[in-house]
């Protein structure tokens, strides 16, 4: 599904990944670990195709498609979903609005039509329930007054209500309680499926309990520095970065 | 000579009027425009504004039956037409409210002043007696012909309200061709004790228009205006506001909000004067300034002595899409009271970069994702517009993304 060759990315003149090489499979969940500072939000926005951020060098398709030459909207329409690490608050622009927009978006994408009304809510509410939102809160300007915890579960429900093929989740789970940690990882669940893949960049093994990763990578110094199963997780808490990064 | 063409001009008016005291009054106020000419940059109210060019213009009076594409009516209220400066009855819903307003007096001896009572057209006369209730917004329309290339029209307009009662009047100011025109208007607002006036002066000029408003309003004991000003076209434009809060207890809102097209010219002039206590001013002007286009904002607010209690408020803000944009705001406060609250603020910013970008990963295109920040940013101006029909209309002209729809889901669900 997606395939990263060679991948070298700067920001600001500077070069933060140095020919990352990863492939991620239908059905596959993936996890991504790593010391600060080490490239784990670029390559999540080198992916969902943010600006300011440019590939020097290497290559990313997803579904055969060459991702990079694609707009950041298309690359969503296509599929891809970046939960933020930092969620953006834009008072002004309803959550309601956000969705309906985005739902159009990607009809629009696949030549369809726009989604009914009734439609619309009905699935809003649907949603909301599984990650706990009351759907009051999406008449509030986008992640308007929400919480640390609120604006990671808010980045969950987008996910729910887009469903995308590639979850690509940047440090959702960081500064949860565990109630919140509980309700993000059913979400994560809810949507996978055969067809479907997630990347999760995270720091603790504690999400890793509750959406269990078929792969463990290491990003150190821009790249894939070790991979592994599930154990990788649990020698990284314990040991660190440390030896990997001496490595 | 200087200002040759607006004695010809004037000249030709006169004829027509006959050996009347009309005629001698509006000879003084020309005169007194010949004498004092347009204002000059080197006035402080003037700098960003220069009306120069406009001494060596050659502008005609606009010849009968002009006629214009008349809009869509809102819903709800009432239209009076204006073409080429002239009443059009068989465009109107109603003929009331129509009349010539006496030349003889104006508000001080600004030639601009002077030039509007000379030449002056009939314009709105609203006048309610005291408790008497305007049952629909007043809605005006002043658009231009095709025929009226290189003309010139100047109205003068009055609202005056008894006491306890109230009032809602739009102004739209809309003439919709690229070729050189001038108008002038100057409008007298006098709210009695407990009345209240809503006004709303919408303008979609186009450019190679120049329009020069004015607005001088007293407010008597416990009154209430509420003005929004709204410039969304591409023309020369200057407006001012001057509110004078003359007795105990009255509120005065002025705001605005300024998108301004490529190349338009924008002055917003306002004087809020605070001559007696216990009185309240909200002033609120936001702008969305882009490729090479300017825009002035110059808010004097005054607290007379002995205006205690005065609470007044004023906040600038303004969007800047292009570094070829220009923006000149400035607040200024006179205050002689020491019991008073007075806040202003002014800010100059640009779009989030990081909100576009949030919103075009969720999938929508970033021209709707530019356009639904703007609109977010004009928000707070555009929710100061009470009537629904009018809203629509501005969104409209504002070409925001706006979904009735969805607002009234947001406002079930909320
Ligand atoms: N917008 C930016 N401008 C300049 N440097 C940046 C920017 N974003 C990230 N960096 C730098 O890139 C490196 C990698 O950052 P990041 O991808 O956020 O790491 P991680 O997510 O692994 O903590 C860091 O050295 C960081 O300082
Ligand atoms: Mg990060």
């Amino acid at each position: 599904m997606l395939n990263i060759k060679d991948l070298h990315a700067t920001v600001d003149g500077k070069e933060i990944l140095k020919g990352l090489s990863l492939t991620v499979n239908a059905g596959e969940v993936h996890a991504i670990m790593g010391p600060n500072g080490s490239g784990k939000s670029t390559l999540a926005h080198v992916l969902a195709g943010r600006e300011g951020y440019s590939v020097t060098a290497g290559s990313v398709s997803f579904d055969g498609k060459d991702l990079l030459t694609l707009e950041p909207e298309a690359r969503a329409c296509e599929g891809v979903f970046l939960g933020f690490q930092y969620p953006v608050e834009i008072p002004g622009v309803s959550n309601l609005t956000l969705l309906k927009a985005a739902i159009n978006a990607r009809r629009k994408y696949r030549g369809g039509t726009e989604i009914e009304a009734g439609d619309f809510l009905a699935w809003i509410r649907d949603r909301a329930k599984i990650v706990k939102i009351d759907p009051k809160m999406l008449s509030r300007g986008v992640n308007e007054g929400f919480s640390g915890g609120e604006k990671k579960r808010n980045e969950i429900l987008q996910m729910l209500i887009l469903e995308p093929r590639l979850m690509i989740l940047d440090e959702t789970d960081s500064g949860l309680d565990i109630d919140a940690l509980k309700v993000v990882s059913d979400g994560i669940n809810t949507l996978r499926s055969p067809e479907r893949a997630t990347v999760l960049v995270t720091h603790y093994q504690r999400l890793l309990d509750y959406v269990q990763p078929d792969f463990v990578h290491v990003l150190a110094r821009g790249r894939i520095v070790k991979s592994g199963g599930p154990e990788l997780a649990r020698e990284l808490e314990e040991k660190g970065y440390g030896w990997l990064e001496a490595a | 000579m200087k200002l040759e063409a607006y004695r010809k001009a004037f000249e030709q008016l006169a004829a027509g009027l006959g050996d009347t005291p009309s005629r001698d009054s509006r000879r003084a106020q020309f005169e007194r425009f010949a004498a004092v000419g347009f204002p000059s940059k080197r006035e402080e109210d003037w700098r960003y504004t220069d009306l120069a060019s406009l001494s060596e213009k050659q502008f005609a009076l606009p010849a009968d039956g002009g006629d214009a594409l008349i809009p869509q009516a809102l819903a709800d209220s009432q239209q009076l037409v204006f073409v080429d400066g002239r009443f059009d009855a068989a465009r109107s819903s109603t003929q009331q409210h129509i009349g010539n307003i006496a030349t003889t007096e104006t508000a001080d001896d600004d030639g601009l002043a002077a030039l509007n009572a000379a030449f002056a057209s009939p314009g709105l006369d609203l006048q309610l007696a005291a408790g008497q209730v305007l049952a629909q917004p007043l809605h005006l329309l002043f658009l231009g012909s095709g025929s009226a290339t290189g003309t010139m029209t100047h109205q003068r307009h009055r609202i005056v309200l008894g006491s306890g009662a109230s009032a809602s009047v739009i102004l739209e100011f809309a003439r919709d061709s690229a070729d050189e025109r001038l108008a002038t208007h100057t409008l007298s607002i006098e709210l009695g004790a407990n009345a209240s006036l809503r006004l709303y002066r919408l303008q979609r000029e186009s450019a190679g228009a120049t329009l020069l408003t004015r607005i001088d309003a007293r407010l008597d004991r416990d009154s209430r205006l509420r003005a929004l000003c709204l410039d969304a076209g591409g023309g020369f434009v200057r407006h001012d506001c001057n509110v004078t809060l003359a007795a105990p207890g009255c509120e005065a809102e002025v705001h605005g909000l300024y998108v301004p097209q490529p190349r338009a010219h924008v002055d917003n002039h306002t004087r809020i004067v605070h001559a007696a206590p216990h009185g309240r001013s909200r002033e609120h002007f936001r702008g969305i300034v882009g490729e090479r286009t300017r825009a002035v904002f110059s808010g004097k607010v005054v607290v007379q002595p002995g205006a205690q209690k005065t609470d007044s408020e004023q906040r600038i803000a303004n969007l800047l899409l292009s570094k070829r944009a220009e923006v000149n705001a400035k607040p200024d406060l006179e205050i002689y009271a020491d019991d008073v609250k007075c806040a202003h603020g002014a800010t100059v910013g640009q779009l989030d970069e990081t909100a576009l970008a949030y919103l075009r990963s969720r999938g929508i295109d970033a021209a709707t994702a530019k356009a639904l920040l703007l609109r977010a940013f004009a928000l707070e101006i555009l929710d100061h517009v009470e009537f629904a029909p009018l809203r629509r209309h501005i969104e409209d002209i504002l070409d925001f993304p706006d979904d009735p729809e969805l607002d009234r889901l947001i406002e079930a669900i909320a």
